[in-house]
């Protein structure tokens, strides 16, 4: 077969497809990432519960209730970012991945979309259980801004920690110390992005006069910061794993 | 872009030199080898010989020199070549936690193949592994993991197949069936193998490479070699050390 005949029946989108459904396929069965994801976000909050129990009567958790959640949700999601790359190292599958015809950036992207199904499963179950332990039991005029915004917060964020948390999880899956090094590059990258939700986010919960406006202002900040690292990891993919 | 179908030569091969660093793995290997040849590539530990196959396999670039692979720049045009390439590697390059016919399934979704389910089972009964389609890859024997990695270098039936130490921890009765396995469609395939076992490398080949410090110290068809001369220079090689 001529090569210019059998390169026009690659598609981009059925190998997207494939790696999407292998990640979440290979994940229900194992349910590796999810298990230890969600064991270790829900030993978070309980380390949360011990410590803010000897904070005082008025003390008021929901001043600080953004950071907390966003805290949960970036170690959380370094748990699993390694082993979304690891299960690829093991026995070679990057290699037969990486010699098939595909374009570095499919990978990317099938990889980070099943990061980003990951992380908001576990975000489903322990954000409500964050509002029930830390914020339950308050009035009604306590309760902060509408949940949408919430869940809209939590959505750019995630995109933005699959996304980057993607590339430098495959940079780091060829080092020795993988779990320190992604650690040490991932924090001081995500700053600018954990900055602008954590910020929309307790705009949301304190809900104070004007809070739509900085809100709004946040998340335009990350949805922005989301696209040009997105855009980033896309052109520096297929660098990253000839590296 | 050149036709994979207007070239004699499987390789051609052109002062090809891999660095990394201040380390020569392949220092000006200059080589060609017609379409339907055998080469096995021997060498010590170190001589540069994987690098070789990673270089015409598209897994890394050529630092400097030009390869050719069936008429197609490992470097200009490798994602047309990728699909013309079958690897075998001592690593399964399959996924543990998927059964056989997943594995095949998904690099079919990889290759974009039409109508893929009927070439997975002829495979399959190829391999003997017909009877445990439905299985983990991680319940299999090595020798099993060998050949449905061989249904996975076949699946997109490709023109030039690279084995890396194919044979390495095999039992007998698993080598044999690789064996048969090549023998079948030895015909229709052009074939470059790593191997440290000089008698089974001699028996398969049509042509024999050897490299030792990155460099090719002899390359001819196995008709012109006599054995015992190639053994010894093979053992010279040994003791010159790595590149």
């Amino acid at each position: 077969m001529a090569a210019s005949e059998s390169s026009a029946r690659i598609s981009g989108w059925r190998q997207f497809k494939a790696i999407l459904h292998k990640d979440i396929v290979m994940e229900l069965r194992t349910k590796e990432m999810l298990t230890s994801m969600g064991l270790y976000a829900l030993l978070v909050l309980v380390v949360y519960y011990i410590a803010l129990s000897q904070a005082g009567q008025n003390f008021q958790v929901r001043q600080i209730a953004a950071g907390l959640l966003w805290l949960v949700f970036i170690f959380t999601s370094l748990l699993g970012l390694n082993r979304s790359l690891v299960h690829e190292k093991d026995q070679g599958c990057l290699d037969a991945l990486l010699i098939s015809p595909i374009d570095r950036p499919v990978i990317f992207f099938g990889k980070a979309v099943g990061n980003l199904i990951f992380l908001v499963i576990v975000e489903v179950f322990i954000v409500p259980l964050f509002y029930f332990i830390f914020l339950g039991g308050q009035s009604q005029a306590e309760t902060g801004g509408p949940i949408w915004m919430i869940t809209l917060a939590l959505l750019v964020g995630s995109l933005g920690i699959a996304g980057v948390g993607t590339l430098l999880a495959t940079m780091s899956v060829n080092t020795n110390g993988k779990d320190f090094i992604l650690a040490v590059l991932f924090i001081p990258i995500m700053f600018p992005l954990l900055l602008t939700v954590v910020a929309a986010t307790s705009a949301v919960l304190l809900a104070d006069p004007g809070y739509a406006t900085v809100f709004w202002k946040m998340m335009a900040a990350a949805s922005g910061y989301d696209a040009i690292m997105l855009l980033a990891a896309y052109g520096l993919y297929e660098f990253v794993l000839g590296a | 872009m050149a036709d994979t179908l207007t070239t004699d030569c499987a390789l051609e091969v052109r002062d090809l030199s891999r660095t990394f660093g201040a380390h020569k793995a392949l220092d000006k290997v200059t080589f060609d080898l017609p379409r339907g040849a055998f080469l096995s590539i021997f060498g010590p530990n170190g001589a540069g010989k994987s690098t070789l196959l990673k270089v015409l396999s598209t897994l890394t670039t050529p630092s400097k020199g030009t390869a050719r692979v069936l008429g197609l720049d490992v470097v200009a045009e490798s994602v047309a070549l990728r699909e013309q390439i079958g690897f075998i590697s001592h690593n399964p390059l399959l996924y543990p936690d998927l059964s056989a016919e997943e594995n095949l399934e998904f690099f079919a979704e990889i290759y974009c193949l039409e109508n893929p389910k009927e070439r997975i089972r002829e495979l399959l009964v190829a391999v003997e592994l017909d009877h445990r389609r439905l299985d983990l890859v991680r319940t299999f024997s090595r020798g099993m993991l060998q050949r449905l990695s061989i249904a996975r270098a076949l699946l997109h039936s490709p023109q030039i197949i690279f084995l890396d130490e194919p044979y390495s921890g095999l039992d007998p009765h698993a080598m044999d069936i690789l064996d048969s396995l090549i023998a079948q469609i030895r015909a229709q395939h052009t074939f470059v193998m790593v191997s440290h076992d000089l008698a089974k490398g001699l028996e398969l080949c049509s042509h024999a490479l050897i490299l030792a410090k990155g460099a090719v110290v002899l390359f001819d068809e196995r008709d012109n070699i006599d054995a015992d001369e190639f053994a010894a220079t093979y053992r010279a090689t040994v003791g010159m050390g790595v590149s």
